[in-house]
């Protein structure tokens, strides 16, 4: 991979795991150099996290819990049979114990309590320390992360090559664009810029308007933060040819006829190529 | 009601009860991806279990600036889970169990409620076909080839339809 990659999909396939071979190794390596992709990376990961949340609700046996919390008084240990069936081999084994070896269990026994509640302080020694030693590395990076970001200041202040700009206010506020690909056979890409935040219960829609018959939808989307959106491959009709493309503002869900106000319109103007 | 982050540092201190109210707050949604992926009550426990018990375990090494709690709940289980229904061992999973930065709270009952009806609608707005494609990549950890071996589907159609479903999904879920 020579760029960043393209589309924010990029990013989620790769957080899925659904990339493989070539796919994937590139992504690998790219990830590496480019901290820009690499927190990219992050905001799919946890967007991703959520779809966790559409599997149906269900809660653990109460017994899960009493498991749990039994198992951090036994530090080192594997957790129980979480099933909570008695082994077969424990049952009745105090109807076999001799005097003598009863005395040895009650000591070893009290041995083990004993080394429990040692490993427990050394435990809690150990975490003291690691608490400590995370919260002093913090403190390093965000003094290193200062540092660096007061450098750049000076140096983009103090650089010949630095060019100043007086701006004043404009009224102009950016005109939302669109650039739509279409080709009958393969398919319509569409790209939208500057597009205002619609608001809750309504989307824009997209309108293939062909040269024979009434506007056919070709997909509702909505602007990300920055007003940019996109409707890529939507289900068309194949050989349908396009006279015009519109975009209108639409109830949410979209309709089966353009019905709102039209945000963009293009004319299909030329040949291909 | 005491934040996740005051709740951990809790844990840190050997707190049980600390550990005791997070269990209390995500063993619900932990639990429910892990039984939707395994599909058994006693494995699903399991992994429920030993989530919370590396987080008794680990808790000093968590990093807040790196993300919340619930993300890296969510992760794990999902991860766990996956490398569980595969036989894979840790190591071989799909990503590190590294701290995930969910910018939706999910501290609270109502909003781990709302959140839910987001998510679950965003995917019933789904096509069908697209809908199943996604389920299979996330809640089986599947590929694209897997996935169009599996359906009997071509593997471009796999492509398409997945890359389109999470295109929705992104503008879904987007605040």
């Amino acid at each position: 991979m020579n760029g960043h990659p393209q589309f924010e999909e990029d990013f989620d396939l790769y957080a899925l795991g659904a990339l493989e071979g070539e796919e994937r190794t590139a992504m690998d390596s790219h990830l590496k150099g480019c901290p820009d992709c690499a927190a990219r990376l992050e905001e799919a990961r946890g967007r991703l996290a959520l779809l966790a949340l559409s599997a149906p609700t269900s809660a653990p046996s109460p017994a899960a819990k009493q498991r749990l919390l039994r198992s951090l008084k036994a530090p080192g240990r594997r957790l129980e049979n979480p099933q909570g069936f008695e082994s077969p081999r424990r049952m009745g084994i105090w109807r076999w114990l001799t005097p003598v070896s009863a005395f040895a269990a009650i000591v070893l026994a009290a041995l083990s309590v004993w080394l429990g509640v040692q490993n427990g302080r050394l435990s809690q020694a150990v975490r003291d320390v690691r608490s400590q030693q995370q919260r002093l590395k913090a403190q390093v990076r965000q003094t290193q992360a200062e540092n660096a970001r007061a450098r750049l200041v000076l140096d983009v202040l103090t650089s010949p090559s630095t060019v100043k700009v007086d701006l004043v206010a404009a009224e102009a506020h950016p005109v939302p664009q669109g650039k739509a690909f279409y080709n009958p056979d393969k398919g319509l890409l569409f790209y939208a810029a500057n597009l205002p935040s619609v608001p809750a219960h309504w989307t824009y829609q997209l309108w293939l308007v062909p040269a024979k018959g009434n506007p056919v939808s070709a997909g509702i989307f909505k602007p990300d933060r920055g007003g940019n959106g996109s409707v890529l491959l939507p289900p068309l009709p194949t050989g349908l040819t396009a006279k015009a493309f519109a975009v209108t503002i639409e109830p949410a869900g979209g309709m089966q006829q353009p019905t709102g106000k039209k945000v963009l319109i293009g004319v299909v103007s030329g040949q291909p190529g | 009601m005491s934040s996740d982050m005051t709740l951990i540092r809790g844990v840190m201190a050997g707190d049980e009860t600390a550990l005791a109210s997070l269990y209390d707050r995500y063993s619900g949604v932990v639990y429910s991806v892990a039984k939707r992926i395994l599909d058994d009550q006693g494995a699903a426990e399991e992994v429920l279990q030993d989530i919370f018990y590396q987080l008794w375990r680990t808790a000093s090494n968590f990093d807040e600036s790196r993300g919340g709690l619930a993300g890296w709940l969510l992760v794990s289980a999902r991860n766990r889970a996956i490398d569980r229904l595969r036989r894979r061992k840790p190591s071989e999973g799909i990503d590190d169990d590294k701290p995930v930065a969910v910018k939706s709270s999910l501290e609270s009952e109502i909003a781990q409620g709302e959140l839910m009806g987001k998510v679950k609608g965003a995917l019933q707005g789904l096509p069908e076909t697209q809908r199943a494609t996604l389920e299979l990549a996330y809640f089986e950890g599947l590929t694209h080839t897997e996935i169009a071996q599996r359906t009997g589907e071509p593997l471009g159609t796999v492509k398409t339809r997945l890359r389109s479903a999470l295109q929705t999904l992104r503008q879904a879920l987007n605040p």
